[in-house]
């Protein structure tokens, strides 16, 4: 019943660019894993980092703020942080603090891979 | 009509957080609050207690807290979390300024700004040595 306070994190390859696919809770305990996962990625520098976030479920601020502290370090190294096919919940939540104006967002991983 | 109160007190740190959280979602299944509400709910308890985690006590005195709950009526739900920590008031929280980008936002600071977002009614009050923050949540929003 451990289902609280957990996300998986599948990463792939898609031509040079890494797409996170993040699945489950981003709460107080799990946003730290995400911030783990990220920390390869973020010093590959200057490349885009794709987020698909069709099967996140729940975030909270402390989740939120992880997306920031991982916004920020990409873009202090030339990168960017790219989120894909938000929805429901986590949709509302980025709305209603309006961090959905400060990252890129697309429909489709297709979109985000291809743009530059 | 009596209404039945439930507390859970436990020791106020993040490993208390998962068994607060199953403990409001029984809560809110009792209210019948629907899937969408119970995501709201799970949120506000985390803003809520991880405040309290986190300035309540010093680490060197670790506390306890407690959630209670009570069914005013069928679809509402109402919450009060308590601790005889240092005396703060959440809502003298400053309103974080949304309009910012990403290189200006601050990380933090936007819990209690969600909490009142979602909670109504949503009130604080310190008595006797406690600091009593009273949230609702209801099926209708």
């Amino acid at each position: 019943m451990g289902d609280i306070s957990i996300v998986t994190i599948e990463s792939t390859h898609v031509g040079t660019r890494v797409v996170l696919k993040l699945v489950g809770r981003m709460d107080a305990v799990s946003a730290q894993h995400f911030e783990t996962a990220c920390e390869p990625h973020i010093a590959a520098a200057a490349k885009p980092l794709v987020l698909d976030l069709s099967e996140l479920v729940y975030v909270s601020s402390l989740g939120l703020r992880s997306f920031i502290t991982v916004g920020k370090a990409l873009k202090d190294n030339g990168g960017e942080l790219r989120l894909c096919r938000m929805s429901g919940f986590v949709r509302q939540l980025f709305e209603i603090t309006r961090l959905i104006t400060v990252f890129p967002e697309y429909d489709t991983i297709e979109g985000a891979v291809a743009e530059n | 009509m009596p209404e039945t109160e439930l507390s859970l007190t436990l020791v106020a740190n993040i490993e208390s957080l998962e068994a607060f959280t199953r403990f409001a979602r029984r809560a809110g299944h009792l209210a019948f609050l629907p899937a969408e509400r119970l995501d709201e709910l799970d949120l506000l308890i985390e803003e809520v207690l991880m405040n309290v985690f986190r300035y309540s006590f010093p680490p060197s005195e670790p506390g306890t807290v407690t959630l209670t709950y009570s069914l005013p009526a069928q679809g509402e739900l109402l919450l009060e979390v308590a601790d005889q920590g240092r005396e703060f008031n959440p809502l003298d929280v400053p309103t974080p300024d949304l309009t910012l980008d990403l290189e200006d936002r601050p990380i933090g600071g936007l819990g209690i700004f969600l909490v009142k977002q979602y909670a109504k009614p949503l009130e604080y009050r310190r008595e006797h040595g406690w600091n009593r923050l009273t949230f609702g949540i209801s099926a209708d929003a």
